[in-house]
């Protein structure tokens, strides 16, 4: 059982400094599956706990993993507290879990909520009406016309392509339609 | 004549013609460069006459013209039945096929999926829209929608229509031809 492992785990925790400031730090990182600390955050907090490397590691995947527990299930800050205590963690240091959890943890649910897995997601929206006057096959238009750019993240926002769309009054009205459809499929969700 | 005609005609409407006027050059005894002189002529021509709207051409100016380049009468009356006449929609439609435009949408596909649960969270139960669109220049594009970003675009949607409609009221009664 994983909370046997833990319970191990916070046994051999030596320090007993400030173990809910480790906390809050984790929440606001609880998003990103590698490590929350870059190296001279870890140094520091060495330092600042009086730990060596490898207790220190033990220490922030303890916490990360109570955190990804507590996500997993949606816990509220209370029961997060009787779980803790039921597993032996010592009652200070489950009053500070219970604390950051009752600061951050909503947040932190939806920003897992909102986590999407696939490849492309739609980021900006940006658009520009044009009024076509005249082009080379043929003189006095007088057409509007509307360019849309969309801008699509690839792979975690690692590059932004602008996908440019034209729509002539007909088209886009058509289009308007189609997402009218869609949000009638939403409402009846709710 | 008449071949060299309908040729041209076939050209503007965006047909391929290099048959045609291989027959052409094989059955007449013009030399290639009247040909070519004639040919090119008569498309551009018929092309700058077709690129002004209908609404502010009239019939018997282009017959002053056509007189004034000293083209002969019957040919006149052929390009004037051709510029007027019911064969005009037809290079009309091609000339707005070859226009140059952005990508239009040409077929947009969507689902809306609800994500019961993850790997991060046990009931997550949070809806999202996947949307595919394809467009006129053969690129495909598949991407995730989330629901605020899908309020935005149907918003700006409706705002890009609404001033559209503003434009189109205003517009058309200020700028006259």
């Amino acid at each position: 059982m994983a909370w046997s492992w833990l319970s191990a785990a916070t046994r051999e925790q030596k320090g007993s400094a400030g173990p809910g400031e480790a906390e809050e730090f984790h929440t606001t990182h609880a998003s990103e599956a590698e490590s929350s600390f870059s190296e001279e955050e870890e140094e520091k907090l060495q330092i600042a706990f009086s730990l060596e490397k490898q207790d220190l590691h033990l220490v922030l995947e303890t916490i990360s993993f109570i955190l990804e527990q507590a996500v997993y299930h949606n816990l509220k800050p209370a029961s997060l507290q009787q779980q803790l205590q039921s597993i032996h963690l010592d009652q200070d240091k489950a009053e500070a879990f219970a604390s950051a959890w009752a600061a951050a943890g909503q947040d932190t649910i939806e920003k897992f909520r909102q986590r999407v897995l696939t490849p492309q997601k739609l980021e900006t929206i940006g658009w520009q009406l044009n009024l076509r006057m005249a082009e080379s096959m043929q003189a006095k238009l007088k057409s509007p016309r509307a360019v849309l750019e969309l801008g699509v993240s690839n792979e975690d926002s690692k590059n932004l392509t602008k996908v440019f769309v034209e729509f002539s009054h007909q088209e886009l009205f058509e289009f308007y339609n189609k997402l009218e459809t869609i949000q009638a499929q939403l409402d009846s969700l709710t | 004549f008449a071949f060299l005609f309908t040729v041209t005609v076939n050209a503007l409407e965006g047909k391929d013609c290099k048959e045609s006027v291989k027959l052409i050059a094989e059955s007449t005894n013009l030399s290639e460069e009247q040909l070519a002189f004639l040919i090119s002529g008569m498309y551009t021509l018929l092309r700058e006459a077709l690129r002004l709207p209908l609404s502010t051409f009239k019939q018997e100016v282009f017959k002053e013209d056509l007189k004034e380049l000293r083209i002969p009468e019957d040919f006149i009356v052929d390009f004037s039945s051709i510029v007027f006449g019911n064969r005009r929609p037809a290079s009309e439609g091609a000339a707005r096929i070859q226009g140059s435009r952005l990508p239009t949408v040409q077929d947009f596909k969507w689902r809306v999926d609800v994500a019961i649960s993850t790997s991060s969270l046990a009931r997550a139960l949070q809806p999202s829209i996947l949307m595919m669109m394809k467009l006129s220049d053969g690129t495909a594009h598949r991407f995730e929608v989330p629901v605020a970003k899908f309020q935005e675009l149907r918003y700006n949607v409706a705002l890009i229509l609404k001033e559209m409609n503003d434009l189109e009221k205003r517009s058309i009664l200020k700028i006259q031809d």
